[in-house]
Formats: C-alpha cells, structure tokens, sequence
C-alpha cells in the first residue's frame, strides 16, 4: 500500500486537544424510566493518538462515541472536538459494525459520494477513488455491486469512505466485530498500518482486549453502566517496523492483554 | 446487509423456467377444454359462449366484413389502443401526484395529518361512486374518464411513497450524515432510492387500479374503447363479444405488468438486497 502525501493529516496544534470531554453524564429516557448510560466522565485524547475504548456489552461505549460524533448531546458537561462542539459530518470520520454501504450505489459510487459531500470536484473524485480503495487494500472492485463483494470487503469500503472525508479525527465503534477471525486479524493490521500512515486521531470502540492492546496508544476501560473510566493505560509497543506476529509475540504484550483483560472483567461486575 | 457476497441461484435456471412455462400452458389447456365442456352442456351460448365463437369473434372484429369495419365501426385493437391511451394518460398523472403527494406526506408532519385521511377515504370509494360526480362536472367526453383514472390510481402511490420515505432506515440516513449529508442530500442520495422499491409496488397496484377502472368509466360515451365495445355488447346479449373484451383487457393487464416487472429489475437491482 503506497502512502500518499495529501491523505496524510497534520498533527499540528497539539496545544487544543482533538477530543475534550469534560464531566459528561448521558440520560436515555426520563422520569423513572430514566437510565444513566454514560458518565460521569472525563478524557482528553491528544491529537494523533489511538485511544481504544474497552468495556463489556452495554457500557456505554458507544453511547460516548456518539455524543463524540455529535449525534447525541450530552446530558451535562461538555464535549468538545478541535476546540468546537462536535457536529455530525464536519467533526470526524465514521465507521460503524455494519458496513452501512448504499446499496443503489456501485462500491466505488459510495465512496465518491463521500468526496463529493466534501466538495472534491468530479475529475478529482475519479482519481481519488481508486487510491482510497488501494489504501484499504481493494483493488479492481470500484464497479462492482456492494452486495457482490464479501463483508470484510465491504467493512474496507467503509473506512475508506470514512478516509475520504479529510476530518483528522477518525471514530470506530466496533467495526470488525461482526467479521470472521481470519478476515478480522486481517483488518486489524490494515487498520493499523493506515493510521500510523495518515497520523489521524482515533477513537476506537471494542469489547476485545485483544484488539484494544494491537492497535490503541492508548486503551481506556470502561465499567458497566454506566460508563466510567476503570483503567487508563498508555500502550508502550512499537507503532512501526513490527510484523503483527512480532508483535503479538512480545512479552510486554500479553502483560498488557492480561492487565487489561483483569480490568474488563472486573470492570463489569 | 448480510455478509454473503452471492446469492445461491438454482442448478439450472433453464430447466426450471422451462417448467414453468410448459406448467402455465397446460393449466391454460385445462381451462379451455373446462370452457368448452361447460358450453356444451349449458348449450346456451348467450349464458356461456363456445371458445370457437369467441375466436370468430376476435377475427371479426379484427377485420372489415361485409362493409363494416371490426366493431362499432372501430378494430379490436383501436378500441384496445384507446383504452390503453386512457390508461396510460390516467396512470401517468396519478403516479406524478402520488409521487409528489407521499413524497410531501413523509417528510412533512402536519400535512401527512391531514391528508392521511383524505387519501385513505378516496382509496375507500369504488371509483364508479365519484364518476357520476365527473360526469357532472367535466361532461362525457374524455376529461371525466381521465380524471377517474388519475384520482383512482393516485391513492396507492402516495400510501406507498409516504410509508417509504417515513421508513427509511435510520442507520443508513445517519452513515451519509456522518459524511457530512444535509437535509436534502439525505433525501436525494437515500431518502428516495431506499423507496424506490416500495414505491414501484405502488405504481404496479395503481396502474392495476386504472386498468380495473377503465371499463367503468367507458361505459358512458365509451365508443372507442374496450368498456365502450363490452357495453354495447352486453346490450345486444353479445356475450362473446363480451367475453372478448375481457380477454382484451386481462391479457394486455398481464402483459403491462410483466412489462413493470422487468422495469423494476433494471431500474432496482438491489431490491431485497438492502
């Protein structure tokens, strides 16, 4: 996969953070019915840092992702992306479990509808496209029919799309959860190899301490809900020059997989 | 969308349609010799036609005999060709208002309140019931036949078109707005195509609605025209004549639908997909 210098987003500004929550509470409902999902909580993720956010099913993981994103306001606090409230579209990039690819549109159609949002002009679309797909490690499938490629595929095509959108915040909330073992160990090396490329902030959600520990910089476990930080750990591995199975093979790694692992479960008692 | 990249197909797709078609020939051999024994024992032929005198028919009013051209002074197939001409006139500006009209009642709250009940109260009414109301107003000529077949096949396009625009799937409105989607490139880039599918049953029901109207509004003034033909047949206990016409009217229905059919394969492949 070739590196392409305008796909790379600048890590500059390090002074204001990239995500800034500050004493965040999330209610879903009201009255008795009312069910605290997230919070309270703080986290400042600097920009350029994968920060992996773990926690069993119904943590509010994703709830925080959300209110990250700008699709949900927090109940109280504040949440703020470069310094700005988040707005959907115009704070981060997003890619969810599902694909959520449109399915009257070719695969690379859906890309370039991405670009086209961002005001990229049509010649420059055609030539984007195709460099977006090669980065997530399609070839040869700008054509065809989203239902006609695999789901691992189609889960390239979202982050491809997400690419497209030149935010330097990128947000994942699970996206290769729903994959095969295989397909997704796969994923996890792209993905990681692309945003130590790119440079990009991530926020990245997953129940599995695995992923949490190969791709964060940083991992943040979450308890039951509601959400709250457990644990807040730097990972200290080597980001480049590492083969996966290296890396995996490290001592240090599965000290932090078992470390991790502990807080989890603990975490949602 | 499921992970499965192919949808299994069977073995040998043209052994099966070969089935098929062989299966629809007999059944429609079965029903003839069925007609057949029936006229036979009835042996009334103004009660229950022979197939033969049908086929006599068809033939005759196909060509000029003995001066007289077809029926009523029109060839089958004028009165077939203007019927479908109605149809087609009715169909066009009902599917545009339905459009138009479900497009505005899934998007817009409070005329989706109001109007709801209005659609659902004309769809209710036979269409014959407003006729005489047309009839009054537009006269007997063609205005009140094409206005009956436009408020007739309005109703099931804006029902369909309303429920799919209401429906459409949250989680895809909110990946393009993740995008950076506003309000109308959400309803332009998925909005629209998710309906489309939904909305194109509507259309294949409204004009299935036109076409079973048709005859209703040919019956007054309805020369040319299959309604107008069956009409005055029905007059001069014709019955072959009648029976005709009906066969007219049900197999141009059929070829009209197969013809939407593979409209929506081409125009929605994704259909079912989604």
């Amino acid at each position: 996969m070739s590196s392409s210098p305008e796909l790379a987003v600048s890590t500059a500004g390090a002074a204001t953070p990239a995500v800034r929550v500050r004493e965040v509470t999330h209610v879903y409902g009201n009255g008795s019915a009312a069910v605290t999902a997230v919070g309270p909580i703080d986290l400042t993720v600097p920009a350029g840092s994968v920060l992996v956010l773990v926690g069993a099913s119904g943590c509010g993981k994703s709830t925080l992702l959300r209110l990250v994103a700008g699709f949900e306001r927090p109940s109280t606090g504040t949440v703020r992306v470069a310094g700005e409230p988040p707005r959907p579209g115009h704070s981060a990039g997003l890619v969810f479990q599902q694909p959520r690819l449109l399915p009257w549109r070719s695969v690379g159609g859906n890309v370039a509808l991405a670009l086209r949002y961002a005001g990229v002009p049509q010649q420059e679309r055609a030539r984007r496209v195709p460099e977006l797909l090669t980065r997530v490690g399609l070839r040869d499938v700008a054509r065809r029919r989203v239902w006609e490629i695999s789901g691992g595929q189609q889960q390239r095509v979202a982050l491809a799309r997400a690419l497209a959108v030149e935010h330097p915040l990128l947000l994942l909330d699970e996206p290769f959860a729903a994959l095969d073992a295989l397909t997704r160990e796969r994923l996890q090396e792209d993905f990681r190899r692309v945003t130590a490329e790119t440079g990009r902030t991530c926020v990245f959600v997953t129940h599995s301490v695995d992923e949490a520990v190969f791709l964060g910089s940083r991992v943040v476990v979450l308890t039951s809900r509601p959400g709250r930080v457990a644990l807040d750990l730097d990972i200290d591995l080597p980001r480049t020059g590492v083969e996966p199975d290296e890396l995996r093979g490290l001592p240090e790694y599965a000290a932090l997989r078992a470390t991790i692992g502990h807080a989890v479960r603990s975490a949602a008692v | 969308m499921t992970a499965a990249p192919t949808i299994a197909r069977p073995a040998n797709p043209g052994s099966r349609r070969g089935r098929g078609l062989a299966l629809r020939l007999g059944a429609i051999a079965v029903l003839l010799v069925l007609w057949q024994l029936t006229a036979t024992v009835m042996r009334n032929p103004t009660f229950i036609p022979y197939p033969e005198a049908v086929w006599d028919r068809l033939i005759e009013t196909s060509t000029t005999h003995d001066g007289v051209r077809g029926y009523s002074g029109h060839l089958l197939i004028e009165h077939l060709g203007v019927s479908l001409r109605r149809i087609l006139i009715g169909s066009v500006i009902g599917v545009a208002g339905g459009l138009l009209l479900g497009v505005v009642m899934g998007t817009v709250g409070w005329i989706r309140v109001v109007t709801e009940p209005v659609v659902t109260f004309v769809r209710a009414l036979p269409p014959l019931a407003y006729f005489s109301l047309f009839i009054i107003w537009f006269g007997i000529d063609e205005a009140p036949k094409l206005w009956l077949l436009s408020i007739a096949a309005l109703p099931p396009v804006a029902v369909a078109t309303a429920s799919a625009v209401q429906g459409a799937p949250a989680t895809l409105v909110e990946a393009v707005r993740a995008l950076g989607a506003g309000r109308w490139q959400v309803t332009r880039d998925v909005v629209l195509p998710q309906a489309l599918p939904e909305i194109f049953t509507g259309i294949r029901l409204a004009v299935g609605i036109a076409y079973s109207s048709v005859v209703a509004a040919e019956t007054v003034n309805g020369v040319p025209g299959i309604g107008g033909m069956v009409r005055d047949a029905q007059r001069y206990s014709q019955t072959d004549v009648v029976v005709l016409g009906l066969f007219a009217i049900g197999l141009s229905g059929l070829a009209i639908d197969a013809l939407l059919r593979t409209a929506e394969k081409r125009l929605i492949p994704w259909r079912g997909r989604a």
